[in-house]
C-alpha cells in the first residue's frame, strides 16, 4: 500500500518537475485550466474579446520583454515588427488568395527576417542607439505603409478577412491562448537553456560576458530575431482577428503601452509581462470613463514603478511569497 | 519650377518688386533657380530644427539623459503662445517671449520634481532608466494637456503679415522667415552664453566631466536643474514660432521629437554645436524630398539617407572619440 502510494507520490513528482522545465508552475496550471474553461462559462463577447486582447497584449509584452529584459536593449520599434506581420498576413491573403492559417507564419517569418537584417546592422551596438534605429526604422515603415497606396490602400485601411466565419469570439480565444501557452512554453525553454543564460550574461555586462567567451553579437542578433518574430506572428492574428489594417498599427504609442506593460510587470522575467497585460488591459478598459485621466495614472505608474519599484509585478509577488514564507517560518519555531 | 516671367529679386509684404530680366530658355539658369528655391526653404526649416536638436543634445550632454518628452515641451510652447496671443492680446514677439519662460519654469518643475528624486535614489542604468521616465512624462504631458485644453487644433492664422519673395516665383509667409531669424537670434545669443559667461562654462564643464565640476565647486543641482530648463526655454520657443503652421493639439509633439532625435543622432548625441548643422541637413534632405518625391515620402527617404550615413559611421557624422555618445 505504502510502495503504491510512494509511486502515485513519485510519478505526479515526475509531472509537476516536468512542467515546471517548461515553465508551468501549479498556479501557473490552475490558471491555465480556468482560462481554458472560460468560454463555456462567460458568455457577454465583450469581455470575451476584451480577453483576447489581453492576451494578445500578454504575448505581445513577453516578447519585447525578452529583449528589453533580458539582454536589455529597447527595440523602441516594436510595433512596427507587430505592423509588419499583420500585413504581410493580411497582403498574403487580399493579393495572393492564402488562407489565412499559412499567411500568419509568414507574417511572422517576414517580421524575422526584418529583425534579422536589423539586428545585423544595429543591435550590436547597443544602448541608446539600437533603441534609437529600432524607433526610426519603425517611423520609416509606418511612413512607407502609409504612402506606398497601390500595395495597402494608405491611411484609408485594408480589410482582411478573418479566421472563422463565425461571429462568436471564442475560437479565436482558443487560438490566441493556445498561441500564449506554445509562445510561453518556447521562451521559458529558451530562457532556461544555456542560451539564456548566454542572454542574461550580455544584459548585465556586455564586456565581462565577451571575456567569458560568448559572443555577443550572435546572441545579441538571434534575441532580437526571435522576439520580431513573435512580433508577427501575433501580428497576423491581429489582422485576421480585427479585420481593419492601418499603418496607424505601426505607430509608437503602441510600443509605449507594450514597455509600459512589461516594465511594470517586471523585467527579466517572462511570466510577469504577461500577468501585467492580463490586469492592465482590463482595468484600462474599465477606467476608460475617466478618460485623459486614466492615461495619466498609467504614465504616472510607470514614472513610480521606474523610480520606486523597479521590479514590478515580479518584484511584488516575490516580497508576498517571503513575506507568507517567513510568517510560516516563525510560527513553525515557536 | 521657376516661372521665367515672373522671378523678383526681392518683394517684401506685396510691394512691387524688383524684376530680374529673365533669360529665356536658359535651363542652367532655371536649375540654378529650382536649387535656390530648395535652399531657402531647406535652411528656413533647419533652423527650426536645429534649435529643437540643440536643446535635445544639451541635456543628453549635460545630464545623460535622452529626453523623449522633448516634444511635449514644444507642444507646451506652441499652447502658451497660442493663450497669450488670442485671449491676453499681447503681441507676436513677447507671446514667443512668454512661451519661452514658461517653459523654462515647466523644465525647472520636472527636473526638481522628477529626475532629483531619481539622481538621488540610484544612477543604476541611468540612460535606460531616464528614457522610461521620460516616455511617462510625456504621457502625462500630453494627457493634462488634452485634459485642460480638448483635442480640437488652437491655432492662429498669422503672426505677421505678407510674404516674401526673394531671388524665386515660391512665396515664403513672413512668418516662417521671422521664426528662422528668431531661432538663429536665439541660438546665437545661447551659444554666447554657453562661452562667454561664467555660468555657461560651468555647465560645459559638467558635460565634461561632472565630478571634475563638483571638485571645483560648481553646485551640480542647479547647473542640473538650469540645463533642463534651457532646453525646455529652446523647445518652447520653437513651438511658439511655429504656431501659424503648425497649429496646437496635444499629440503634435511627436513629430518635433522625431525630427530631434534624427538630428541629434546625425551628428553624435551631446555634440551641442553640430546639432546646427544637423538641422540645416536634415532640413535640406527633407525639402529635397517634399520636392521631388512628393510630402508622404519624407520620412522614408531622410530615415534611409540617415540610417546608411549611420552604418558608416556609428558615432554620427561629428561624433568625437570620447566625449559621451548614443553608444554608452
Amino acid at each position: 500500500m505504502q510502495i503504491e502510494i510512494d509511486q502515485s507520490r513519485n510519478n505526479s513528482r515526475i509531472w509537476t518537475t516536468w512542467l515546471s522545465a517548461i515553465g508551468i508552475k501549479p498556479l501557473g496550471l490552475g490558471l491555465l485550466v480556468v482560462f481554458a474553461l472560460l468560454p463555456a462559462f462567460l458568455k457577454d463577447e465583450f469581455i470575451l474579446r476584451l480577453l483576447i486582447s489581453a492576451l494578445m497584449f500578454g504575448g505581445l509584452a513577453m516578447a519585447f520583454d525578452f529583449t528589453s529584459g533580458f539582454i536589455n536593449i529597447v527595440n523602441f520599434g516594436f510595433a512596427a515588427f507587430w505592423g509588419v506581420g499583420a500585413y504581410t498576413s493580411g497582403l498574403l491573403v487580399v493579393k495572393l488568395g492564402w488562407s489565412p492559417w499559412l499567411a500568419m507564419p509568414a507574417g511572422a517569418v517576414m517580421s524575422g527576417i526584418l529583425g534579422f537584417g536589423l539586428g545585423l546592422l544595429t543591435i550590436r551596438l547597443g544602448g541608446i542607439f539600437a533603441a534609437c534605429m529600432t524607433w526610426f526604422v519603425a517611423l520609416a515603415m509606418m511612413s512607407a505603409a502609409g504612402n506606398w497606396v497601390e500595395l495597402t490602400n494608405g491611411h484609408s485601411g485594408m480589410t482582411v478577412p478573418l479566421f472563422f466565419d463565425t461571429l462568436k469570439n471564442w475560437p479565436y480565444f482558443y487560438v490566441v491562448l493556445f498561441m500564449v501557452l506554445g509562445i510561453y512554453i518556447l521562451l521559458t525553454c529558451i530562457i532556461k537553456s544555456h542560451v539564456g543564460m548566454a542572454f542574461r550574461a550580455i544584459g548585465q555586462d556586455t564586456e565581462a560576458a565577451a571575456s567569458s567567451g560568448v559572443d555577443a553579437v550572435k546572441y545579441k542578433v538571434m534575441n532580437f530575431t526571435i522576439s520580431c518574430t513573435i512580433a508577427g506572428l501575433y501580428g497576423g492574428f491581429y489582422s485576421h482577428f480585427i479585420g481593419i489594417l492601418t499603418p496607424l498599427v505601426m505607430h509608437t504609442s503602441h510600443t509605449v503601452e507594450l514597455l509600459a506593460i512589461a516594465y511594470i510587470g517586471g523585467r527579466g522575467t517572462i511570466w510577469g509581462p504577461l500577468v501585467s497585460a492580463m490586469i492592465m488591459v482590463p482595468v484600462m478598459e474599465f477606467l476608460k470613463d475617466l478618460m485623459e485621466f486614466r492615461l495619466i495614472m498609467y504614465g504616472a505608474l510607470m514614472i513610480i514603478v521606474m523610480i520606486y519599484y523597479p521590479k514590478g509585478f515580479v518584484g511584488l509577488w516575490e516580497t508576498a511569497k517571503a513575506y507568507i514564507r517567513n510568517k510560516r517560518k516563525s510560527l513553525t519555531m515557536a | 519650377m521657376p516661372d521665367p516671367n515672373h522671378i523678383a529679386l526681392l518683394q517684401i509684404n506685396g510691394s512691387s518688386p524688383v524684376y530680374l530680366r529673365p533669360l529665356e530658355g536658359d535651363i542652367f539658369m532655371e536649375l540654378l533657380l529650382e536649387c535656390w528655391d530648395v535652399l531657402v526653404i531647406a535652411i528656413l526649416r533647419g533652423g527650426l530644427y536645429a534649435l529643437m536638436a540643440v536643446g535635445l543634445s544639451l541635456v543628453f550632454g549635460v545630464m545623460n539623459i535622452p529626453n523623449f518628452a522633448h516634444g511635449e515641451l514644444y507642444m507646451f510652447g506652441a499652447y502658451t503662445a497660442y493663450f497669450a496671443y488670442t485671449v491676453f492680446h499681447i503681441g507676436p514677439i513677447p507671446s514667443i517671449l512668454a512661451a519661452g519662460i514658461l517653459a523654462f519654469v515647466l523644465g525647472m518643475i520636472l527636473e526638481k520634481g522628477v529626475f532629483y528624486p531619481l539622481r538621488k535614489r540610484s544612477k543604476r542604468q541611468w540612460v535606460m532608466n531616464t528614457f522610461l521616465v521620460t516616455l511617462g512624462m510625456s504621457i502625462i504631458l500630453q494627457n493634462l494637456a488634452k485634459l485642460s485644453w480638448g483635442s480640437t487644433y488652437h491655432g492662429i492664422t498669422q503672426y505677421w503679415q505678407g510674404r516674401v519673395r526673394w531671388l524665386s516665383s515660391i512665396a515664403i509667409s513672413m512668418d516662417r522667415v521671422v521664426g528662422f531669424l528668431i531661432a538663429v537670434a536665439v541660438i546665437t545669443t545661447f551659444f554666447f552664453f554657453m562661452k562667454k559667461t561664467q555660468t555657461g562654462r560651468a555647465i560645459r564643464a559638467v558635460s565634461q566631466d561632472e565630478t571634475g565640476a563638483s571638485l571645483v565647486g560648481i553646485d551640480l543641482n542647479f547647473i542640473h536643474t538650469l540645463t533642463f530648463a534651457l532646453s525646455a526655454m529652446l523647445a518652447g520657443i520653437a513651438g511658439a514660432c511655429l504656431l501659424s503652421i503648425n497649429p496646437a493639439y496635444p499629440t503634435m509633439g511627436l513629430n518635433p521629437l522625431y525630427k530631434s532625435w534624427f538630428v541629434a543622432i546625425l551628428v553624435g548625441m551631446g555634440n551641442v554645436g553640430a546639432s546646427i548643422i544637423g538641422g540645416l541637413i536634415v532640413g535640406l534632405l527633407e525639402t529635397i524630398t517634399y520636392f521631388y518625391f512628393g510630402g508622404g515620402w519624407q520620412d522614408v527617404i531622410s530615415l534611409s539617407i540617415i540610417i546608411l550615413i549611420l552604418l558608416f559611421k556609428p558615432r554620427g557624422l561629428f561624433g568625437v572619440k570620447g566625449v559621451k555618445t548614443a553608444l554608452e
